[in-house]
């Protein structure tokens, strides 16, 4: 039990300490308050939880997500095996899984002048949807939009072509882009002849 | 009151020799230590590092970026604290919060200057923590929490990621997502609520 003369913070201000938004005064108001409010420290112990496990999970390859080069590059920071597609309006590419990828990046070019968000589905070439996504941000001027499977998913994916379309999001739903993924499958590597007993 | 809830402390330690510190004022639980002879309040310093060493290790977590860091922070701290107890160096009990966090400022500034590490300090005076919990489990179950991240809108995930995995600030997130860092900051709120509500909702199925 503790006591404290001020009033507690909400979980999202304490959520705020752990990010690079926090001011030093705020930051020192929060910790000031932690060090006489057991609860509070333990929400703020909580909030670091929440923030280690995004990470972590964004670290083993399991976040399906569009993301940006930032997300990328900390990624390769972190010896996270990507394998990189990119692709123009009205293109296919032959892909596969290998057994050693972690994360599938495709950057899907195409105009999307006038847009700010975006709506995704990918639907196999059986009709089937197998997986979409909504309200994907587009800052202005982008060219591209970078998606992100995680490889495990990807191995679970029958091997037919799979069809992704970006429509502009709300009113007309207009076709935006059009791709194809001619899945191969889960590949894995032959061993090399180092490997060989 | 804090006197006669220390009075009351010590007729419960008298009568049962287990003083219910989990249920006492932080004041009242580094009166203990301070009243009584060196390693002889052992539960009381139990207790008191239960309460503080987590949050110093957090504010190590934050100032220091490195979680081995902030465990040695949180040691070299608390047993500071402990021994100044002891001593009857530390004025005001009462105030122990204020006095650890003082400390843990002082002692990461030292750091950052490049002070010795207190290595001496932990192995004359190091008491016995063999009963409480050392490291906290620093992740969430990446099972629970995968389908919350998974269930967010796409805006609020990518917020999150560039959050909390790439360590980007609100503005810097507003620019690479075609927004502002205070729709950032919103959209940031409502993920984390979302994610602490979807993972209560599936601790309770």
């Amino acid at each position: 039990m503790t006591t404290t003369g001020t009033a507690c913070p909400s979980f999202g201000e304490l959520a705020e300490y752990w990010t690079s938004d926090i001011t030093p005064a705020d930051a020192e108001r929060i910790e000031a308050h932690a060090f006489t409010c057991e609860r509070c420290a333990r929400m703020l112990e909580e909030a670091d939880r929440l923030r280690a496990g995004i990470a972590a999970l964004a670290r083993s390859g399991s976040v399906q997500a569009f993301v940006t080069d930032a997300v990328l590059n900390q990624l390769a920071r972190d010896g996270v095996r990507v394998r990189y597609y990119a692709l123009n309006p009205g293109e296919s590419v032959q892909c596969a899984v290998w057994s050693d990828d972690d994360v599938l990046v495709t950057r899907l070019r195409g105009d999307f002048t006038g847009v700010d968000t975006v709506d995704a589905e990918l639907r196999l070439d059986s009709g089937d949807e197998w997986s979409n996504a909504t309200g994907i941000p587009v800052p202005a001027g982008a060219t591209e939009l970078v998606m992100a499977l995680p490889a495990a998913l990807v191995r679970t994916a029958p091997q037919i072509p799979i069809r992704l379309t970006l429509r502009a999001s709300g009113g007309n739903q207009q076709v935006l882009a059009e791709y194809v993924f001619n899945h191969e499958g889960a590949l894995e590597r032959a061993p090399s002849s180092n490997d060989r007993g | 009151m804090t006197l006669l809830a220390f009075g009351l402390y010590r007729s419960v330690v008298s009568s049962s020799g287990t003083p219910p510190f989990s249920a006492c004022d932080d004041g009242v639980v580094a009166r203990a230590v301070a009243a009584a002879a060196p390693g002889e309040s052992p539960a009381a310093e139990t207790e008191l590092y239960r309460r503080f060493a987590p949050r110093v290790r957090l504010f190590g977590l934050k100032h220091l970026s490195d979680r081995g860091a902030a465990d040695d922070l949180a040691q070299q701290v608390m047993l500071v604290v402990i021994t100044r107890l002891r001593a009857g160096e530390i004025r005001e009990p009462d105030q122990i919060g204020s006095f650890v966090l003082g400390t843990s400022r002082m002692m990461v500034a030292g750091q950052r200057r490049g002070e010795r590490r207190r290595a001496a300090i932990i192995a004359r005076f190091a008491p016995d923590e063999g009963t409480v919990e050392a490291a906290y489990d620093v992740a969430l179950d990446s099972t629970r929490l995968a389908p919350c991240v998974a269930a967010l809108r796409e805006r609020e995930r990518s917020i999150v990621l560039l959050t909390y995995y790439a360590d980007k600030s609100a503005t810097e997130i507003a620019a690479a997502i075609g927004s502002t860092a205070g729709a950032v900051r919103v959209s940031r709120h409502r993920a984390l609520a979302s994610i602490r509500e979807c993972i209560e909702a599936r601790r309770a199925s």
